[in-house]
């Protein structure tokens, strides 16, 4: 037990990647408005942009730019560039969705004046 | 200048959707001709790159030079190449069903609307291409987005049925890029052939196996195996009747392809997680698919969604096919895979006519267009001998391949299920006809005219594809054989 929560423990970012993903999971599963399900949506696509990040990072090291032409490359003093570019990719993804979700949610709401589910539900049949 | 093909592929319906809204901004008619003509141009090309793919081996393009491990690499290998030439095709048949099916109201938006056709299709291409994971799902989401506007552009029910893809399709795509980061933190790289390097010493890492359970899970999703299916029917039901071919067609068969290439590519084929043959679980959820799919399939009234739960129990077949873990299996699955493509191209073609020229959407009502003309009635009985899995169709071989295989590796269930899912599937098509030939054409049943000229070029070109897969089927398959089988089987 004590070596479960050592573990846990000592991987705060993982954690808090775990508790917002779940969170986000839980406000798409459980909420009937769609906007709010959109905001749960975003909750999850951030939390894992937020694990991306949060692996590349090391101690005692700095951004990824040549702190010194001269001497040969340390690679321990650079944190890793590449998951930060993949997270630009992944935020660029992630807004384009968001876009889409949006306007739909406008257009079904001109449609069907309402935007919680069950409402929706009841004027389709 | 044959290496540069993939890249063309991929580059020439990319562009012309990113210059559109400019070339036609005074001449919006001028879109459709522009992606007749892009899409005709793929055709060619794709011809192309598999012949100099059979000559000359695959190509691998690193992308301005810079070469894996560190740069972006396209595979181009005899199973890419097989497939991007059927997507080019079916995008090409698919464009010309759409004319005279796209919704009447878009007025200058029918601009935006081949732009976003034509996105779909390159990111599509750059699925089937992509050598690394996180490219593959750069594409996903392109292609996602763009098939969730598409869906949408219908309005309606559409939008409530492209809004819930759009929610479960984000969280599959979301838990896809979650297991690839979990990859990436247990290898430190992102290309396929270099994590499957990289793997063998890793397999007992929790990583690297939750990331494959994500990985599997997110892709599961896109490509609606069985319990992650919810999105699919309503999603491709109330689609306009000109997108549900490319969507059924292409895009869930392309998500399968991920997964195959994760499967052979990155993993190696006879790999063992924690004491689970990875290849055993892709077979038990691919055995449900085709099984669960098939029988939903019987409850449907709406021909639409008839047709869309028995591409869900393809999918399962497909999926038997290549979780056998020999070379019969998997060239039938593959074979299965794009004699299924065609043919739910075609059935939703068909379904497309019935709906636009006689306004016919249930099994009640298909008596409507008994007698009314050949040109839907017979590419109907083709595809439906296909789907059986009659022969001469292409969907016998591909049956027949994938039984072989199982029967190989001694694996009866595997046989069980397809045999099950083939019955459940005639017993669907009985259900359809038994509406079409019993049926006494009522009064309503005015005589509607001749159906327009690219109904019938799409309609006749996919189910005379379907024929000739079958006819074809020794010199296809032995092309699989011989340049697109994965390592190590």
């Amino acid at each position: 037990m004590v070596d479960l929560f050592s573990a846990v423990f000592q991987r705060l970012n993982f954690l808090t990647f775990v508790i917002i993903f779940l969170w986000g999971f839980y406000i798409m599963v459980t909420r009937y408005n769609l906007v709010k399900k959109l905001v749960g949506m975003y909750l999850v696509q951030t939390s894992v942009i937020f694990f991306l990040v949060s692996i590349s990072a090391k101690k005692n090291s700095t951004a990824p730019v040549l702190l010194s032409t001269t001497e040969p490359v340390q690679a321990l003093n650079y944190a890793n560039p590449l998951p930060h570019v993949l997270t630009l990719t992944a935020i660029v993804v992630g807004v384009a969705t968001l876009g889409v979700a949006l306007a739909l949610c406008a257009a079904i709401y001109r449609r069907y004046g309402s935007l919680d589910e069950e409402e929706i539900l009841k004027k389709l049949e | 200048m044959s290496h540069h093909f993939p890249a063309i592929l991929f580059l020439l319906p990319l562009f012309a959707a990113i210059s559109m809204p400019v070339v036609c901004l005074k001449h919006r008619q001028w879109s459709r001709p522009i992606s007749l003509a892009v899409l005709g141009a793929m055709v060619v090309v794709s011809i192309l790159n598999l012949i100099s793919v059979i000559n000359h081996g695959e190509v691998r393009y690193a992308f301005s030079g810079w070469t894996a491990p560190l740069g972006i690499e396209w595979v181009a290998d005899g199973l890419a190449s097989v497939i991007s030439v059927a997507l080019s095709f079916l995008g090409l048949t698919a464009l010309i069903f759409a004319g005279p099916t796209s919704p009447k109201d878009l007025g200058g938006r029918i601009v935006h609307y081949y732009v976003l056709i034509l996105l779909l299709i390159s990111a599509l291409t750059g699925i089937v291409f992509a050598g690394d994971l996180f490219n593959l799902f750069v594409f996903l989401e392109v292609a996602a987005i763009s098939s969730y506007a598409l869906i949408g552009v219908a309005g309606g029910r559409a939008l409530f049925a492209a809004f819930r893809y759009l929610v479960l399709g984000t969280l599959g795509a979301s838990l896809y890029l979650l297991g690839v980061s979990y990859f990436y933190a247990a290898t430190g790289t992102l290309n396929m052939a270099d994590i499957a390097e990289k793997l063998p010493q890793l397999l007992t890492s929790k990583a690297v196996v939750g990331g494959l359970l994500f990985m599997f899970i997110g892709l599961g999703i896109k490509m609606a195996l069985v319990p992650f299916h919810a999105w699919l029917p309503e999603a491709y039901t109330y689609a306009p009747e000109s997108i549900s071919p490319i969507l059924a067609a292409l895009v869930t068969k392309v998500a399968l392809l991920g997964w195959l290439r994760i499967i052979y590519w990155v993993l190696g084929a006879k790999v063992i997680v924690y004491d689970i043959p990875v290849l055993l679980l892709v077979g038990v959820l691919g055995s449900l698919a085709a099984v669960i799919g098939a029988v939903l399939a019987l409850t449907q009234r709406n021909i639409k969604m008839m047709f869309a739960y028995g591409g869900i129990s393809h999918i399962g077949i497909i999926l038997i096919g290549i979780s056998q873990g020999n070379q019969i299996g998997f060239v039938g699955g593959v074979f299965y895979l794009l004699n299924d493509a065609v043919m739910q191209a075609a059935l939703f073609f068909l379904a497309g006519v019935a709906i636009c020229q006689y306004g016919v959407r249930t099994v009640e009502d298909i008596g409507r267009i008994g007698k009314q003309t050949p040109w839907v009635t017979g590419p109907l009985i083709v595809v439906a001998l296909g789907m059986i899995g009659l022969p001469p169709t292409g969907g016998f071989f591909g049956k027949w391949y994938i039984i072989l295989g199982a029967l190989e590796e001694n694996n009866y269930i595997a046989v069980a299920a397809v045999l099950l899912s083939t019955l459940l599937t005639l017993a669907y098509f009985l259900k359809l006809f038994e509406g079409i030939f019993r049926q006494k054409p009522t009064q309503a049943d005015i005589q509607l005219g001749e159906i327009p000229f690219p109904f019938k070029v799409s309609l006749g070109v996919t189910s005379a594809a379907v024929i000739i897969l079958g006819l074809f089927s020794d010199p296809i398959v032995k092309l699989l054989l011989n340049h697109a089988l994965p390592p190590g089987i």
